[in-house]
């Protein structure tokens, strides 16, 4: 009832609505500016980022979908559960939006949430083919705002998609300035001791990987809801309100660490499933990722939202402001974080004999903070095992689930050391509060009220992550895309995924369709995700409700791995037969996602 | 949500012996949200329902030096704490709660006692039993007895981390 009258309103209020549940979309050829540069890429209804879509959970949309490029699109809904021919991914849903058609999606809605969407098409969302979705829920929300903005962000690059996939191709470090010179090489050796230093490089040329490869894509423009850091989007607020702050990571490979000097952040939704809320200074997201936050300002100025590039390459920077045109001083970007070796545990085909024989203090090209972290033998996040065996008197009686839901970062740990179970034991890539105080870690994240009964999953499948960053290929179990066999589930089955990271990059892996249950060590309380961060060098398990038949994409989120073949097919097979579909004519189209 | 359940408003009746044991302590943090109030002068009886993470009401109406008998009941899957106080004494006793998250007494849906009750090395414990709160599991239900000496900046909340910065509060308002 309650239902119906709003949507009544909103329809009221949004002329381009006017049928409620009904939308349009044109893909469009448009300009971009970030203020650095000026460039043409796509977007939606004529603008990059494309506009906020506002669905309400139960309504049933209908979105016409108008292709005004001359190549084919599509459109992903990502994180939306829908039937599979909804989803967008050409090969795979459907076989493509062509030039000049408008195809017309329909699916209900049975959620809420913040989520996105993007084209699923060669390069186009790098390319500026993005927009935010925001669903009201039905019920009551379990926090409360006074008001609320939508903060998507990207890494905008001045070449197009298709030509730094090809320079990436050619030169895996084109766009990698912070390898290492031969004058860090000379300090090195003069910190370390020349064997020790030539040892590390000999490790890391072996691995065919650059030192400094915490991205592979450097010279970017952060924007914020497409405006660069100089554009300085802003979002008002009046003094004492609370603001929800919907972060959306739409970038194509980049991961960014945000915070707003002078605000602590409460997250309370992550991938649009609301979490126990958690207080938070800074905060990672990876690709693809959403996070919710409510923030507080009390007072009669101006807050910099500041989302600093996971290799410190690049920033996007935006305002909160009781008034149009205040602003705050802008941070400097933070010195750059160095992979370990111990980022590099998992890679395959190393050397592990030379490694127990150099020194440890030359595995830490960073700062002693990070030696600090490695001592930490029990924190491995993965072996809960390990964790029930720490002496810690105070832990007796304790039940795992409980300790699971611990600030893992202050059990007895040194205080200042670093350390987040999903990162490698030592690794260079710890986050750490730039004000010295809490930084999010996926541990932190409980579902507010779990969507599914906890069970034992019915079987267990390893993806190994893996890639050879020479010649930029990368694949899942070394084998790429094109020449894999699909992943076949079958409904009604729990299925969990165990993600062993061999690789030195960080992959954000987004399952199609259905919710990835992330394994936090929290059992009933483990939050569901539609994209899950894999560090380097660590084993990550997540497990899956097989509950939506049809065929799906499972891939690294980062546009250029996944069209370098960490990509699978997933079919589901069995469930309502109303719902399986004429799959089989779809797979032989396309071929392109 | 259910907008019709606001105030459930009960006859004054004889106190309870939960509500002598909550008057028992006296103390309490002094400064401006009121005292700990004698069951004897609880005129009325307000319930206030928790859920995950808002209360049922969001405020509650209050003369200046009435004495209040708050039946509170933890109706949702994760602990919360009942706490009557100004917005800073929240700020400062969320510290405490954090420390509780942090050794284990609470956890998600539970509390642990035994660990309440250990001496924390300075012959403190984390008993949390201070008059103008209370912490419950979900299903449980206590009464805080509480006089509203004089008007003043006060707000009902959970300081369980993160609860009352998602917005789980609600306000006292002074007839």
């Amino acid at each position: 009832m309650k239902t119906r009258l709003l949507t009544g309103l909103l329809s009221l209020l949004m002329p381009a609505m006017v049928l409620a549940g009904e939308y349009d979309l044109t893909v469009d050829r448009v300009e971009i500016d970030t203020g650095d540069f000026v460039k043409e890429g796509i977007g939606y209804n004529g603008k990059s980022p494309g506009p906020v879509m506002r669905f309400k959970e139960g309504e049933n949309v209908r979105i016409n979908v108008t292709n005004n490029l001359d190549e084919m699109t599509s459109i992903h809904w990502h994180g939306l559960i829908l039937p599979f021919d909804q989803d967008g991914v050409p090969g795979i849903s459907f076989p493509g939006i062509k030039p000049g058609e408008t195809f017309t999606y329909e699916f209900p809605i049975q959620q809420a949430g913040t989520y996105w969407f993007h084209s699923h098409s060669g390069f186009q969302e790098p390319d500026g083919a993005y927009g935010s979705i925001v669903i009201e829920p039905e019920g009551r929300e379990p926090f409360r705002y006074d008001r609320e903005y939508v903060v998507q962000l990207t890494d905008k690059h001045p070449h197009s998609g298709d030509r730094i996939m090809r320079n990436l191709k050619m030169m895996p470090d084109y766009y990698n300035r912070e390898q290492q010179t031969v004058g860090e090489f000379f300090s090195d050796v003069s910190e370390n001791g020349l064997m020790n230093t030539v040892r590390d490089r000999m490790a890391w040329g072996g691995m065919r990987m650059m030192k400094a490869d915490v991205e592979d894509l450097q010279g970017f423009t952060g924007l914020i809801n497409g405006k660069g850091p100089d554009q300085n989007w802003t979002g008002l607020f009046e003094p004492g309100e609370r603001i929800r702050l919907r972060f959306i990571n739409s970038s194509a490979m980049t991961y960014f660490d945000i915070r707003i000097p002078g605000l602590d952040m409460t997250v309370v939704q992550a991938d649009g499933n609301n979490v126990q809320p958690v207080n938070v200074d800074e905060f990672r997201i990876g690709v693809a990722e959403t996070y919710d936050v409510i923030v507080r300002p009390k007072d009669e100025q101006a807050y910099t939202i500041f989302a600093e590039s996971m290799g410190r390459s690049g920033y996007a920077r935006a305002t909160l402001a009781p008034e149009e045109g205040m602003e705050a001083a802008v941070p400097q970007l933070r010195e750059p974080a160095r992979l370990t070796m111990a980022d590099m545990s998992g890679m395959h085909g190393m050397d592990h004999g030379s490694m127990a024989g150099m020194d440890h203090g030359n595995m830490e090209m960073g700062s002693s903070e990070d030696m600090a972290g490695m001592d930490h033998s029990s924190m491995e996040g993965k072996d809960h095992s390990n964790m029930s065996s720490m002496d810690h008197s105070n832990m007796k009686g304790m039940d795992h689930s409980g300790m699971a839901g611990m600030d893992h970062g202050s059990m007895a740990m040194g205080k200042e050391s670093p350390s987040d179970p999903f990162y490698a034991k030592g690794s260079g890539l710890v986050p750490t509060a730039a004000n010295g105080g809490k930084f999010l870690s996926y541990a932190d994240l409980k579902a507010q009220n779990p969507l599914y009964e906890d069970r034992e999953p019915t079987r267990e499948i390893e993806l190994r992550l893996t890639g050879n960053m020479e010649r930029y290929t990368w694949s899942i179990n070394g084998v790429k895309y094109e020449d894999a066999d699909p992943i076949r589930l079958k409904y009604g089955e729990r299925v969990r995924f165990k993600f062993v990271n061999e690789t030195m990059m960080t992959h954000p892996m987004h399952l199609h369709g259905m919710w990835s249950i992330l394994d936090v060590g929290a059992g009933q309380w483990n939050p569901i995700k539609h994209t899950v961060s894999v560090q380097p060098g660590t084993t990550v398990y997540m497990e899956t409700e097989v509950d939506e038949p049809g065929q799906w994409a499972f891939h690294c989120h980062l546009s250029y791995h996944a069209a370098a073949g960490m990509f699978r097919k997933v079919i589901v097979e069995g469930g309502p037969e109303s719902k399986q579909a004429k799959t089989d004519v779809i797979a032989e189209e396309g071929g392109e996602a | 949500m259910n907008a019709s359940k606001v105030f459930l408003v009960a006859a004054s009746m004889s106190m309870s012996a939960a509500a002598i044991a909550a008057g028992a302590h006296g103390g309490g943090h002094g400064a401006g949200s009121g005292e700990p109030g004698k069951a004897s002068e609880a005129a009325r009886t307000i319930t206030v329902e928790m859920y995950d993470n808002y209360y049922e009401p969001e405020e509650v109406s209050v003369e200046t030096g009435e004495t209040v008998r708050f039946v509170v009941k933890n109706e949702g899957s994760l602990v919360h704490e009942f706490n009557i106080g100004t917005p800073s004494m929240h700020e400062g006793h969320q510290k405490e709660m954090m420390m509780m998250v942090e050794h284990g007494v609470i956890q998600g849906g539970k509390l642990n006692h035994d660990m309440m009750s250990m001496d924390m090395g300075n012959g403190k414990t984390m008993k949390h039993d201070d008059p103008n709160s209370v912490l419950l599991e979900p299903g449980q239900s206590k009464e805080v007895v509480w006089k509203f000496t004089e008007k003043g900046d006060i707000e009902f909340a959970c300081n369980v981390p993160g609860h009352y910065q998602a917005g789980m509060y609600g306000d006292v308002n002074f007839e």
